[in-house]
């Protein structure tokens, strides 16, 4: 370190509430003694210079593993540098004597909502920090009853803190962080368990706690839409800064962030989609706002006539098929737990015809992950049952003992984060857990280990490996191969893509398609309505355990007020179109909206009504 | 998924047997140990009873709540009443049917042997499992061991892992039951097959378990450093426990009773 940042870490300490000056850091680089080994070992850090001013809001973006939590965790004296220095309001990281004050400056809240509650009891977690800080009642007693009415969780605060909801998980956290009344505080991918409904309502919580105490807010995330909301954006890729600025800045460099692996807000992708077919200029620095990119797109479509479709049409869609048959029924399911007088499940019927993908949709708690637990029959109906057709035709019935395990090897069943359930020394033993099972013969199944494994995308390298040594992303694509091994024909997966980045995610729909067209059937559970929009056929909507509506996908985002009802939001490319488009009540026009499955449908759209109005 | 667990089946309440100090409580169920292991009188063992049965009703649950403590023990209660009554002879005989003799020394003995059996399970669920929560028992234990501290006996350490335990147990039982249906859906089979083969089926669910556990532990570490936990030292507490008049006037008319009860039982 020279004279010169030293003289510049005085000049500065008044100014920014933090400040990171040249700052590396290699993961488990004290326990390694050679020499050699030391110099191979790749930062997840590295040389990172930047600061931050007291009240601002900044998002630090990246794809997994791009070293951004890692520096969360150096802002906030979990970590400390190799190299380099940070300064957390005056104060050195790196000294000991510093740790306590940085600690109690800043505050952090993790990804897991169950791995940070520590109280038994709501406001016992609540109490946690402050009680370590030795704050007395009746300050600490004030403390609490504030951050929970604040966080809107004072009703609450005598419940257990393991049966709240997840957004209500999150909640609480922040009210753990605030009641030590922090000057920072940092989001470590905080919403990516949550569903959006949630997510934004969190996002807007926080916004305005730390707005209303003059709070420095950091958010750490994949999430495009989040860093929208900021004032300043740093992206990261491994280990280092490669861009910094205004997010409208971020978002004008449409490639690089897409090279990067992240994705761009909606907004602007459809802007820049318009851009590309009229014969404006793309999206620049002066777009951030939905508002200032609608009329954007307005004045594009209006002012510049469209070069001519060179989509093709088309034309699957006009001819009606004759519909394939039933691959699975569900009969008058009913399913109510032990302790609970209302059931979950309250009589629901439906058919599932043979190789179509469907969306099974609904609000948190209504009954989703009850039901495709009964779909392979690993929860036993109240009453009711799920029929199951084979390719020869024979029926299986869920409430026939004798059938479930045929049932099983019909239908495979992923739930949400199915990373956690592998368990053996190797992905290869653990891709074949199911085929031992099945009975299939040793000599048979490696070449359909590495089929799978190739099906879902990765190297046939990692076989030999340990599934616990894989990246988030790998590890829950060695798990669907588990279950895809198995050769099941209707395939049901619990939000596959949940806590993914956005370039893990593409991976994981391409391997969904891909599955599609080899002729299985999916039914996919889903809070993403673009996703659902994107890739299903058809959309089965579950309301409170009754209800059942099976629509076609193209017509199931018609009406807002009655989705709203049901705790869905439209998919956020619906809603954008209807925006720029100024509808209100045209059926038709609503209908066409509707039908929109990406972005090429939507830029079609606005350049025919447009150009008619 | 919802499961609900209650833990040492606590029912929610606000008598003054729930809001009673938790270690006047600790101190008292010990007391009424002691009286019910000491009383061998039967007029004695009938105001005990009576004074267990004031309990019930201060504490305000409802009869089917304690019938649900006892059943469980009912079997031993009723197997103690037979060895009793067919071994020990005393007084004058009943009945006599071959080798089977029944005083009535051995009835009076049975009947005693049996209903104690009863009484300590209705005192201790009263007075511990039903009235106070297990996060409470974990205070009321810190505060009661804290002169261990000066022979450096972790107290404050042993406490917090007692709650922590209890902060997890139901997120571990909800991952337990959710891991078991994702290996059931890939061909796992749990309740058939030989038993080595069932046990060794249970490492698909143990080791996932574990390793997540393991991963929990690490997060749950760094979310306690950056808030501020530096151990017991320093620490205050959001709900102290405190002991009121009420406290010390319920204590003091229970610990009256049970010397009176222990003064009957050695003098009458």
């Amino acid at each position: 370190m020279s004279i010169n940042s030293n003289i510049k870490d005085l000049e500065n300490k008044n100014e920014a509430s933090i400040k990171v000056d040249d700052v590396s850091f290699y993961y488990g680089l004290d326990s390694i003694e050679d020499e050699n080994e030391k110099k191979n070992l790749e930062p997840a850090v590295k040389n990172v210079s930047l600061e931050i001013k007291k009240g601002e809001y900044i998002a630090i973006l990246g794809h997994n593993g791009s070293g951004k939590s890692t520096l969360a965790k150096l802002i906030s004296a979990l970590e400390l540098p190799n190299e380099g220095k940070i300064f957390v309001d005056g104060f050195e990281t790196s000294d000991e004597a510093s740790f306590e004050e940085i600690r109690k400056k800043t505050a952090i809240v993790f990804q897991n909502p169950d791995n940070q509650i520590v109280g038994a009891t709501v406001e016992e977690d609540v109490a946690f920090g402050p009680e370590n800080l030795g704050v007395p009642n009746p300050e600490l007693r004030n403390r609490v009853d504030d951050c929970l009415k604040k966080v809107g969780l004072y009703e609450y605060r005598e419940r257990e803190s393991s049966k709240l909801s997840g957004g209500q998980k999150q909640k609480l956290a922040i009210a753990g962080a605030l009641a030590m009344k922090p000057e920072i505080l940092i989001l470590d991918e905080a919403t990516s368990m949550l569903d959006p409904i949630s997510r934004d309502e969190f996002l807007s919580l926080v916004e305005k706690l730390t707005k209303e105490n003059n709070m420095t807010l950091i958010t750490v995330t994949h999430d495009m839409n989040e860093a929208m909301r900021v004032d300043r954006a740093i992206v990261m890729e491994h280990g280092k800064i490669v861009m910094s600025g205004l997010p409208q800045e971020i978002f004008s460099s449409e490639e690089e962030i897409n090279r990067i692996g992240l994705e761009l807000p909606q907004h602007i992708k459809l802007a820049n989609e318009i851009a590309r077919r009229t014969n404006i200029n793309p999206v620049t620095e002066d777009y951030r706002s939905v508002e200032a990119t609608v009329d954007y797109i307005r004045k594009a479509v209006s002012e510049n006539p469209a070069k001519s479709s060179e989509a093709e049409e088309n034309s699957e869609s006009s001819e009606k098929k004759e519909e394939p048959k039933v691959i699975m029924s569900v009969k008058d399911l009913t399913h109510t737990y032990d302790n609970r007088k209302k059931p979950v499940l309250d009589g629901i019927s439906f058919n599932v015809r043979e190789g179509r993908l469907i969306a099974l949709i609904g609000k948190s708690g209504c009954g989703k992950t009850t039901l495709i637990s009964h779909m392979n029959a690993v929860m036993k109906a109240t009453s009711g049952y799920v029929e199951v057709i084979t390719k020869d035709g024979k029926v299986l019935n869920s409430s026939n003992k004798k059938d479930i395990r045929e049932i099983r090897n019909n239908v495979g069943l992923v739930f949400q984060y199915p990373e956690y359930q592998l368990f053996e020394e190797t992905v290869y033993k653990d891709v074949e857990y199911g085929l031992k099972k099945q009975g299939v013969p040793e000599e048979d199944r490696k070449k359909i280990i590495e089929d799978t494994i190739e099906l879902v995308g990765l190297d046939k390298k990692l076989l030999e490996r340990s599934p616990f040594d894989l990246s988030g992303g790998q590890k829950r694509r060695v798990a669907i191969a588990g279950v895809l091994v198995m050769k099941p024909r209707i395939l049901v997966l619990d939000e596959p893509a949940a806590g993914l980045d956005p370039k893990s995610k593409k991976e994981m729909f391409k391997i969904i398609t891909n599955l599609k067209k080899s002729g299985v059937t999916i039914i996919l559970v889903s809070h993403n309505m673009d996703d659902v929009m994107r890739y299903t056929d058809r959309v089965l909507i579950l309301s409170d355990g009754k209800t059942l509506k099976s629509q076609e996908t193209k017509s199931s985002f018609k009406d807002r007020k009655a989705l709203e009802s049901l705790g869905i939001k439209r998919p956020v490319l619906h809603e954008l179109v209807e925006t720029i488009l100024n509808n209100s009540d045209d059926e038709e026009l609503s209908g066409k909206i509707a039908a929109i499955k990406d972005y090429s449908d939507a830029v079609e759209l606005i350049i025919e009504e447009g150009v008619k109005a | 998924m919802n499961t609900e667990i209650s833990l040492g089946r606590y029912v929610e309440g606000n008598s003054l047997l729930h809001r009673l100090d938790p270690r006047i409580k600790i101190i008292m169920f010990i007391l009424y140990m002691v009286v019910v292991f000491s009383v061998s009188k039967s007029i004695v063992l009938a105001l005990l009873a009576l004074c267990i049965m004031g309990q019930v009703i201060i504490a305000r649950l409802p009869l089917k709540v304690i019938w649900t403590s006892i059943t469980p023990i009912l079997p031993v209660a009723v197997f103690i009443f037979l060895m009793n009554i067919f071994t020990i002879k005393q007084g004058d005989e009943l009945f006599k049917y071959g080798v089977i003799v029944i005083t009535t020394g051995g009835l009076a003995k049975a009947f005693i042997m049996s209903i104690r059996l009863v009484l300590m399970i209705v005192s201790t669920s009263l007075l511990l499992t039903l009235t106070t929560t297990p996060l409470k028992i974990s205070d009321a234990m810190e505060s009661l061991l804290a002169p261990l501290k000066l022979i450096k006996f972790p107290v404050h350490e042993l406490s917090m892992m007692m709650s922590i335990a209890l902060r997890f147990i139901p997120t571990l039982i909800e991952e337990t039951d959710k891991i078991m249906k994702a290996q059931v859906s890939r061909g796992a089979d749990y309740d058939t097959g030989s038993f080595i083969n069932r046990i060794k089926g249970y490492t698909t669910i143990l080791i996932p378990l574990l390793i997540s556990s393991f991963k929990r532990a690490d997060e749950l570490a760094i979310a306690m450093d950056a808030r501020c936990y530096n151990g017991g030292k320093g620490r205050t507490k959001l709900n102290p426990l405190r002991i009121n008049e009420t406290d010390i006037i319920t204590g003091s008319i229970m610990t009256i009773c049970a010397v009176a009860l222990l003064l009957l039982e050695f003098y009458l």
